[in-house]
């Protein structure tokens, strides 16, 4: 049987996930046994840029109409195609300002070329075309990466979990930061994967991973009011790698 | 007869870029080095913030220099509100550094470089007929991680690393397991230097060029945190600027083809990055790189450019040595259980320079009485080198002007990538500067 063709692309963003990728440096050559990587610009100067793909990775948001273009001829060229990292599945850092007036901020930034910059408000893949399946993280996590490319190899579509870090912070017993310290921790809404990686370090979780679906928003909204934050406060915070953690209002 | 050779996206580096030479007969035109990655408008986004939030924002600007943005981002405002975080803090974060220049460096030398010179087109190409060097680069690269991940907690985007000091700090496990393999790495290393001492020659022009760098400080010999200085070495004098001053070597302006705006000081563009703290830091170094440079043929100072691939090398070997002192040293002597230091938010306004992988970088922040940020102006190594890499370009296109477009194409894309360019991070800063 054919090695199962595999592209890697990065729209715009910090190609950490990407990076987290060649950051397999145990199983990276076997890998590449396993599976034919026919297009990745950042590490490959050999690429096959029209090909058939049975699996597209793509890291970044779209921010540009070129972006938009890529990812459209990406989707046309791939069986599956996975949003990789917190850009990807939620539109990440540069979404946070997705309810502000982009076109102010840019003559902020740009001056008044500003209105020429080929600049859009940062979009997730899956709100420009289908996705098969989302990744989130940022960056994304090593094992996860390969655990789901390993299941869409054989046929299965990878199981991600849907309850919030908190979850994962109790099985490590750890102390409660936002309970006990009262400091903003977004675990409670926050998609876990990671092992509750931050509050093990007595850092507030930040919510690099996006919402968890099983998250009970309103309570956790509820607690950070009775900690003394404000709404403004609480909406920036849950909104920093994730516009949808709370809609357009606190 | 006119005709442009142009490299349309540059593969094996960092982000979205590209070449574009306009030739004219034997007359050169524009040379430029495109730069069309999206804009994130970070610092803009940034702004409002509480500055506990801030370093953990723009260390999204980009992945494999997080660690470096998170901490130039934290010097920074520790300057602003007159933290001082101990000595302990400062040699962890002087390791941590060196962890991410070990995993830049072993990424950027093996799989990038390497490939090049010896007509590979990636490193999972090399491994198939020199299994054994693509293994050592990716252990060494894995190396860098680990110090990251104990140091820092994680190897992309550290999470660790806070205002004043640590979250929490690394166990004496940890750090027994990281000189383990430091032990192996810094043995080696010695294939390290076999390996690129035996590189093919590579000069496709060279010239008279100016360099900038970071004049390390504290006690911590070669480095790439500590210190408040800008050298620049021009017309073989070198010049220091204090770190706040650091404008007036920028000396930025917009140029129409690029998202990244081009520096010059005294009116001529300027190199940062391993080559740059080479030339202007070289003698503080230690004795255990003595003769690699001699190995690798290094002659300093170097105008060309493709030296800063040895640069980096030399640099690896040396962070893998250095680091492994730490290391013994800090586990000789054992960690006080310190946690971080008391921040108390003032009105204010401060400057970090840091040298990341690939070059200088700053942070400059100022703040309101309540800590919330103010102003960000971001200088990425890549918006330094910008102008530079268009020299160098340009002296390689009319040093090589009888070569067909091919070979010439391919001659300017190993320039270019010699920079170790990371265009992600060049990109937000195009930006208007708001007066304070």
């Amino acid at each position: 049987m054919a090695k199962p063709t595999i592209g890697v692309f990065g729209l715009t963003g910090c190609a950490g996930d990407q990076l987290v990728l060649l950051n397999c440096e145990d199983e990276l050559l076997e890998l590449a046994q396993l599976v034919d990587i026919r297009d990745f610009l950042m590490a490959n100067s050999a690429n096959d840029t029209e090909c058939r793909l049975d699996l597209a990775l793509v890291d970044g948001a779209v921010l540009s109409r070129r972006d938009e273009e890529d990812l459209k001829k990406i989707r046309e060229r791939s069986n599956l195609l996975v949003a990789l990292g917190t850009c990807a599945v939620w539109g990440g850092v540069a979404a946070m300002d997705r309810y502000d007036d982009r076109s102010r901020r840019l003559a902020e930034v740009y001056g008044e070329a500003g209105a020429k910059y080929d600049s859009l408000p940062a979009r997730a893949l899956h709100e420009v075309v289908k996705v098969d399946l989302s990744i989130p993280g940022c960056p994304i996590d090593k094992q996860q990466l390969l655990a789901a490319v390993a299941s869409l190899l054989n046929g299965d579509l990878p199981v991600l979990p849907q309850y919030p870090v908190c979850t994962e912070c109790r099985w490590r017993e750890n102390n409660c930061l936002l309970i006990e310290k009262g400091l903003f921790c977004c675990g409670p809404v926050t998609a876990a994967g990671c092992g509750a990686l931050c509050p093990s370090l007595n850092i507030p979780c930040v919510g690099c991973r996006g919402p968890a679906a099983d998250a009970n928003l309103e309570s956790a909204l509820a607690m950070y009011r009775e900690k003394g934050y404000t709404p403004e406060e609480i909406a920036a915070r849950l909104r920093t790698f994730a516009p949808q953690a709370v809609g357009g209002e606190a | 007869m006119k005709k442009t050779i142009r490299v349309n996206h540059l593969a094996r580096v960092e982000g979205h870029g590209g070449v574009t030479v306009e030739l004219d007969g034997r007359s050169i035109g524009a040379v430029r080095f495109d730069i069309f990655e999206g804009a994130r408008l970070l610092e803009s986004l940034a702004r409002g913030r509480s500055y506990l939030d801030v370093s953990q924002i723009v260390s999204r600007i980009c992945a494999i220099c997080s660690v470096a943005h998170s901490l130039t981002s934290i010097k920074a405002t520790e300057k602003a509100f007159g933290v001082k975080p101990t000595p302990q803090t400062e040699l962890l974060r002087d390791l941590l550094f060196r962890g991410e220049d070990i995993e830049s460096h072993a990424l950027h030398v093996f799989c990038l470089a390497v490939p090049d010179y010896l007509n590979y087109p990636s490193v999972l190409a090399l491994a198939a007929d020199m299994p054994e060097a693509a293994r050592l680069g990716l252990r060494l690269k894995k190396l860098g991680n680990t110090i990251q991940e104990v140091i820092g907690g994680r190897a992309v985007h550290p999470v660790n690393c806070v205002v004043g000091g640590f979250g929490k700090l690394p166990s004496n496990e940890q750090l027994v397991a990281l000189r383990d393999e430091l032990k192996w790495a810094a043995e080696a290393s010695e294939k390290v230097v076999e390996l690129v001492a035996s590189l093919p020659p590579a000069e496709f022009g060279s010239k008279d060029t100016v360099f900038a760098a970071l004049i390390p400080g504290g006690d911590f010999g070669y480095g790439y945190y500590a210190g408040d200085q800008i050298g620049v070495m021009i017309n073989g004098k070198l010049e220091k600027v204090p770190a706040e001053q650091y404008r007036s070597v920028a000396n930025e302006r917009p140029v129409p083809h690029s998202h990244a705006k081009h520096s010059s000081y005294q009116g001529r563009p300027f190199m940062v990055g391993a080559l740059a703290r080479l030339t202007i830091n070289g003698g503080l170094l230690n004795g255990t790189v003595a003769g690699v440079k001699e190995k690798f043929g290094l002659k300093l100072p170097s105008g060309n450019p493709m030296d800063n691939n040895k640069a980096q090398a030399l640099e690896l070997v040396y962070d893998i040595r250095r680091s492994l002192e730490v290391v013994e040293q800090i586990l000789a002597e054992g960690l006080r259980d310190e946690a971080p230091v008391p921040v108390k938010p003032k009105a204010g306004s401060g400057t970090g320079v840091t040298e990341a992988p690939r070059g200088m970088l700053v942070h400059s922040y100022s703040y309101d009485d309540q800590g919330r940020l103010l102003t960000a102006d971001v200088i990425t190594p890549t918006a330094f080198n910008a102008a530079s890499v268009e020299d160098h370009l340009r002296c390689a296109v009319e040093a090589n002007s009888a070569d067909s477009d091919e070979v010439l194409t391919r001659k300017l894309e190993m320039i270019v990538r010699a920079y170790d360019p990371c265009i992600s991070c060049s990109v937000h800063l195009v930006r208007k500067r708001n007066a304070p």
